[in-house]
């Protein structure tokens, strides 16, 4: 979907949407606005990218399990969230009330699918944690197109069309995060200011997690050294089973989080694209390093904002520019430093 | 194998001609659904010749496939250049392969100073670049993401400059023949189609079985096994890994030209895309990690799963619709009718029931269709199966 038919489909979008509004006129004051602004959006597009992120990394720093069926919770996520708000959200419902269902359906969607993602680890990873790691990216990528097929089914029979984007919750989006707001002489969206506030909270708390709960202690050594928390007495299972858990939790808040966001907006297809960036970001940060993941979401946001950018401007007129840019990042880490930025180098080196 | 994939056709025809035909169009896969088993089985193959035996998955292997389909395709255009417009298609093929095994080489140097997971992520980096790279160039047409079609004569597979020992390919575009050798046989263009990609199948199986055989695929084995033992014992298991990758993307190459000579289009959402490749992956973890002939069988098991659940060829939709009275079909199913419900649940949804067996297979089943087999009667199936045959005969 290119950014003009969506504009066509979505009148109140069209704002967002207008290259013009991005171009840089000259003049030196300019070009550092725009640079700034170019900055902030990186950051908002961060602050999404390491949402998506960040459970992923999370499942994989203790178990070692690269989950596939990430991307198709946050698919789920998306969908979700949207029902729950195109059910309360009326058209003369207020701007507050619209933000305080939001989180509502927020909470009500980590909980439903953390409480899922905890059935899935007992039901069908926990009896192959003895074979190699291939057979668990194996089975959760099965799951993955199980999950991408029965939303499928459901969506075609409630008839809501699968594949194009699902509109009815976009438009619940309320008209304060349309706008931009004067941020030290910048224009910023405020969606992305919202984005940035969400993303924000969710970093302050995986890191409370990890930092102030005796889960969070077991993650930390589990992946630094998992039959030495074992022999400890620790019942490494039960934790795994709750990190898995979260981890899938965690998915389903940044599907949460695109449903809003005219880029990505809830389809099937998201499934897909979600779980690609996630690995992106979390093999550049280093796999189950969740400092690692807070940066390489910044880097991958500001290097798909700049790329945007110098496509929207004209400047390159390749169009694939932003997604070519992002997987070569991965790949040139990868060459550089397999480990990722803060990855420790044996830490799921099977 | 190669006898009953010589027969089938034969053998549908046959049937279609007797009273059971409803249920051997709803049960049997059509022959244009057997003719997706033999490039997709070549890849799947291709795929399990690197990943089933030297134990490094590679996500990115659609790229192989992709360079060889878009090869094919552009040489027949005339856009390659030095490859002049009208240069037979089998000599397209091996460029093409030629090209994927160099490409191969250039990405395997680099990934493989990795492991695991992180190889498994490099090479799909690479491929997800390529198959961005691919839809953006204007080269290849003027609207890259729908991808090209060869615009010029069918695709011939068989001796270059020989008119007599080729054959054309193509749904549409292929040869027929009539009356076979004088036996009363007609031949449609999808089955000589199908029998002359068939060939090209048969003779890319063997080969690749003769470098497994050879101490080359001993060295392979023991990298899968214990790769530091192999290195221990003196090999030097990184050009054996190179090695065995720029194998692996010369006859992925191959599998995507032959696709490309079938089709007569490419796109890059069915060739360079993560998704071809986990198709591969998933039909050889059906058919047998590490078992040359077990991705077959699981691209066969995918591709009649596919054909049973879709209405092209009158699947299990199409019977229950006219086979079922209208009363059962109205009925009422959580507010749903039985007719939408099969509509939706039943028709395409391969990939719902592909990915339950999937899961099912990779917990109870990992060794695959094949691998089971081969485990149970000790050895490969040819060579143990007379020998339990007799024991039950007698």
């Amino acid at each position: 979907m290119t950014p003009g038919t969506l504009a066509a489909a979505l009148p109140q979008f069209a704002p967002l949407l207008d290259p013009s509004a991005l171009l840089a006129t000259g003049g030196a004051v300019d070009g550092l606005q725009t640079a700034a602004r170019v900055l902030a959006e990186g950051i908002g597009k961060g602050a999404v990218y390491f949402t998506i992120a960040v459970g992923l990394t999370l499942v994989f720093g203790l178990m070692g399990v690269l989950n596939f069926a990430h991307g198709a919770v946050a698919m789920v996520g998306a969908y979700l969230g949207g029902l729950v708000l195109v059910l309360v959200v009326g058209a003369n419902t207020g701007t507050l009330a619209t933000i305080l269902v939001f989180f509502v359906a927020l909470a009500l969607v980590f909980a439903v699918t953390t409480a899922a993602g905890s059935a899935m680890e007992v039901a069908l990873i926990r009896p192959i944690y003895d074979r190699t790691p291939t057979y668990q990216i194996l089975l959760t990528f099965g799951v993955s197109l199980i999950i991408e097929e029965l939303a499928r089914i459901i969506l075609t029979l409630r008839g809501i069309q699968p594949d194009p984007q699902w509109q009815a919750p976009m438009a619940t989006a309320p008209d304060v995060l349309l706008g931009r707001t004067q941020l030290f002489g910048v224009g910023v969206r405020r969606l992305y200011l919202f984005e940035i506030a969400i993303g924000a909270v969710v970093a302050v708390a995986v890191w409370a997690f990890l930092t102030k709960t005796l889960y969070g202690l077991y993650i930390r050594a589990g992946s630094e050294d998992t039959e030495m928390v074992q022999a400890l007495g620790i019942d490494v299972r039960q934790a795994f089973t709750v990190v898995f858990g979260v981890g899938t939790g965690l998915a389903a808040v940044g599907g949460v989080l695109l449903m809003w966001d005219p880029i990505w907006g809830p389809s099937v297809l998201l499934s897909i694209d979600v779980l690609l960036y996630a690995f992106v970001v979390v093999i550049i940060g280093g796999l189950g390093s969740f400092t690692g993941t807070l940066v390489a979401a910044g880097i991958v946001g500001v290097a798909d904002s700049v790329t945007t950018w110098l496509f929207t401007t004209g400047i390159v007129t390749f169009p694939g520019l932003s997604e070519v840019t992002i997987f070569l990042l991965l790949v040139v880490m990868l060459i550089i430093r397999p480990q990722g930025l803060y990855g420790v180098e044996e830490v799921g080196g099977h | 194998m190669i006898v009953g994939f010589l027969l089938y056709p034969l053998a549908y025809e046959a049937l279609l001609a007797t009273p059971a035909a409803p249920f051997a169009e709803a049960f049997l896969p059509a022959i244009t659904f057997m003719v997706v088993v033999l490039y997709m089985g070549l890849f799947a193959m291709s795929f399990d010749f690197v990943s089933g035996y030297t134990g490094y998955l590679s996500f990115g292997h659609a790229a192989f496939y992709g360079t060889g389909a878009y090869f094919v395709v552009l040489a027949a255009n005339g856009q390659v250049p030095g490859v002049p417009e009208g240069t037979p298609f089998m000599i397209t093929l091996l460029l093409g392969a030629a090209l994927a095994g160099l490409l191969a080489l250039v990405i395997g140097s680099v990934s493989f100073r990795l492991t695991g997971v992180y190889f498994a992520m490099i090479t799909l980096g690479f491929a997800q670049v390529i198959y961005e790279l691919i839809r953006s160039w204007g080269y290849v047409s003027t609207n890259p993401t729908e991808g090209a079609t060869v615009s010029g004569d069918a695709l011939a597979i068989g001796v270059p400059y020989v008119d007599a020992l080729s054959l054309d390919v193509g749904r549409l575009t292929g040869e027929s023949v009539e009356n076979l050798l004088g036996l009363g046989i007609d031949l449609s263009a999808t089955v000589v189609s199908y029998y002359a990609l068939g060939i090209v199948v048969v003779v890319c199986y063997f080969a690749m079985q003769r470098i497994l055989h050879s101490p080359f695929g001993r060295v392979m084995i023991a990298i899968r096994e214990n790769e530091e033992r192999a290195r221990a014992v003196g090999y030097a298991t990184y050009r054996f890994k190179l090695a065995a990758f720029a194998v692996s993307g010369f006859f992925g190459a191959i599998a995507g030209g032959i696709f490309a000579a079938y089709s007569r289009s490419v796109a890059p959402d069915g060739t360079f895309y993560f998704l071809v490749t986990a198709d591969a992956l998933i039909t050889t973890i059906v058919g047998g990690f590490g078992t040359l002939a077990g991705p077959v069988y699981g691209t066969l098991f995918n591709q009649g799963l596919e054909d049973v659940l879709s209405t092209e060829s009158g699947g299990i939709a199409t019977l229950l619709r006219e086979g079922l009275p209208e009363s059962v079909l109205q009925a009422d199913l959580f507010g749903v009718s039985l007719e939408l419900f099969v509509n939706t649940a039943v028709d395409g949804r391969a990939p719902l029931y592909l990915g339950i067996v999937f899961v099912l297979f990779v917990l109870f089943v990992p060794n695959g269709i094949l691998g089971t087999l081969r485990d149970r009667l000790g050895g490969t199936v040819g060579k143990r199966l007379p020998d339990h045959l007799r024991r039950y005969l007698r």
